[in-house]
């Protein structure tokens, strides 16, 4: 066998402005391919994702030399596997199960998504990627934490830093300034709160980890919390504004979901059809195989899951936003071990609470101009804003 | 092979000939049941693949693991002494015939 074809002319500027034509070419000519700009090998078919994710002993998320490791102080679950990924990841799971979040935390949820949608000016173009999708996702993931002392600035600004410096794979010294600056800020927050977490029990993740029968260490409860911030935000915003951009653009659709009350499919397809987090690296322990190319032990594979969400083999019309598909065997949230930790939160708050509360609120809401969204990103996708006037 | 019946929620049931050593949230999956997501590939990470163990079963299935039930506690349905991940249900000549029941929802 050979290795995987080299491509030299797709680019990373192409990749951040409109990566599907490109994939839709790699899925149909070369599925395994080397990208020279990325020196990585993309994956870019559901099955070639999924295995890959499903087999942590060939496919490693261990990473001693990630850029991840000082732009969040720690070594992280993120790039751990096995038994020492597990003990981290169950320590702060009580936190984000849907019962937790369905009992608990839904009635905190429902108020905090009225208090930001109420604020929202009526009759006039507002921008809800600015005004309602970060801050709100923000103002819920500091609950869900146990650091609602920080603000949604604080929090939106410490998240775009840690995933600036953890991408920082060029050793640039700029972002691990701007990282380290967010860090002293988040160490001295979680230090002032530490006693107080400890001492009233409040099913927070932060609770929940300093409570624990066998805590983690201090230095990976501060990690854990450092991942859900960067890895929290993004992704529910621009989860949010994918479906408003999906439903708004389809307004057949939108009417049916209404009807039907099935805001859930349509979240879901708005998270396959601009998966959020578009792709993840994977280091290769051992010689292997991979769609008819030899894959080199040490060579790092991309699984491109904004493709495989769009494969032709699973999905008819993938490349359209269409909510009530047969089947959404999507991989928004990845699989594997790393499956994201998440996907509860995400379904419930964007799925179950915000997005039928926006339109209940405004029933008449219209995007301004389509075309004058903006979309961008290569391994973090969506709108970068989301004009509408509210009615 | 491995005869193994899963009991939707609505009560239709289906009967797959799965191979032996695979997991009942695998034959699950690649044969199109509805009712089992099993988002994770089961590594016990997600709890889609909850299912009820048929109480004819219950012995031969045996018993949860520590982990198993750990993260059971995030199952979206309600969890019951039945209850199991059915990822971690490996399926054996012994288990020939085994009855599952799908919970009303997984996600």
């Amino acid at each position: 066998m050979a290795l995987a074809p080299m491509d030299e002319s797709i680019t990373l500027d192409q990749l951040t402005t409109d990566p599907y034509p490109i994939y839709r070419r790699l899925r149909a000519e070369s599925p395994v391919t080397r990208v020279a700009a990325a020196r990585r090998t993309f994956l870019t078919k559901a099955h070639l994702t999924k295995a890959v994710k499903d087999d942590p002993v060939l496919f490693s998320s261990d990473d001693p030399n990630t850029p991840m490791k000082p732009a969040f102080r720690a070594h992280t679950l993120m790039r751990k596997d096995g038994a020492e990924h597990m003990a981290e990841r169950k320590a702060i799971m009580p936190a984000l199960s849907p019962k937790r979040i369905q009992s608990d935390w839904g009635p905190l949820y429902e108020r905090l998504a009225d208090e930001y949608i109420s604020r929202l000016p009526r009759g006039e173009t507002v921008d809800l990627f600015q005004e309602l999708c970060g801050p709100l996702a923000a103002r819920i993931l500091a609950h869900i934490l146990g650091i609602p002392e920080a603000t949604d600035e604080q929090m939106q600004r410490w998240s775009q830093r840690l995933i600036d410096g953890a991408g920082n794979f060029g050793w640039k010294p700029e972002p691990f300034a701007a990282s380290e600056e967010a860090n002293d800020e988040m160490d001295a927050l979680f230090d002032s709160l530490q006693d107080k977490r400890r001492a009233e029990a409040d099913g927070s993740a932060f609770s929940v980890m300093l409570n624990a029968e066998n805590p983690i260490p201090m230095s990976q409860v501060y990690a854990n919390i450092k991942i859900a911030i960067g890895g929290g935000i993004n992704e529910p915003r621009d989860a949010l504004a994918t479906a408003l951009f999906g439903l708004l653009d389809n307004p057949d659709q939108l009417a049916e979901v209404r009807a039907q009350d099935a805001w859930g499919k349509a979240f879901e397809e708005a998270i396959r059809w601009v998966a959020p987090i578009q792709a993840s690296s994977r280091l290769v322990t051992e010689d292997t195989e991979l769609g008819g190319c030899d894959i080199p032990k040490g060579d790092t594979v991309m699984t491109i899951q904004a493709s495989a969400c769009r494969d032709e083999d699973l999905f008819e019309n993938g490349e359209e936003f269409f909510v009530f598909r047969d089947k959404n065997p999507h991989q928004a949230f990845g699989n594997g071990p790393h499956h994201c930790a998440g996907a509860h939160v995400a379904r419930r708050t964007v799925g179950k609470i915000i997005l039928p509360m926006l339109f209940d609120r405004f029933p008449d809401m219209r995007m301004t101009d389509r075309d004058a969204v903006v979309w961008r990103g290569f391994g973090f996708r969506g709108p970068i804003n989301m004009p509408v006037v509210l009615n | 092979m491995v005869k193994v019946t899963y009991v939707a929620h609505d009560g239709e049931s289906t009967t797959i000939d799965a191979e032996e050593g695979a997991s009942v949230m695998k034959t699950a999956v690649s044969n199109d049941v509805d009712g089992i997501v099993g988002e994770c590939g089961g590594s016990m990470m997600c709890a889609t693949c909850h299912c009820y163990v048929d109480e004819a079963w219950a012995d031969k299935v045996g018993t949860r693991s520590d982990d198993e039930d750990d993260m059971l506690e995030g199952a979206t349905s309600e969890v019951t002494e039945r209850s199991r991940l059915s990822c971690q249900i490996k399926l054996t000549p012994e288990l020939d015939g085994l009855v599952v029941h799908l919970p009303e929802d997984q996600i």
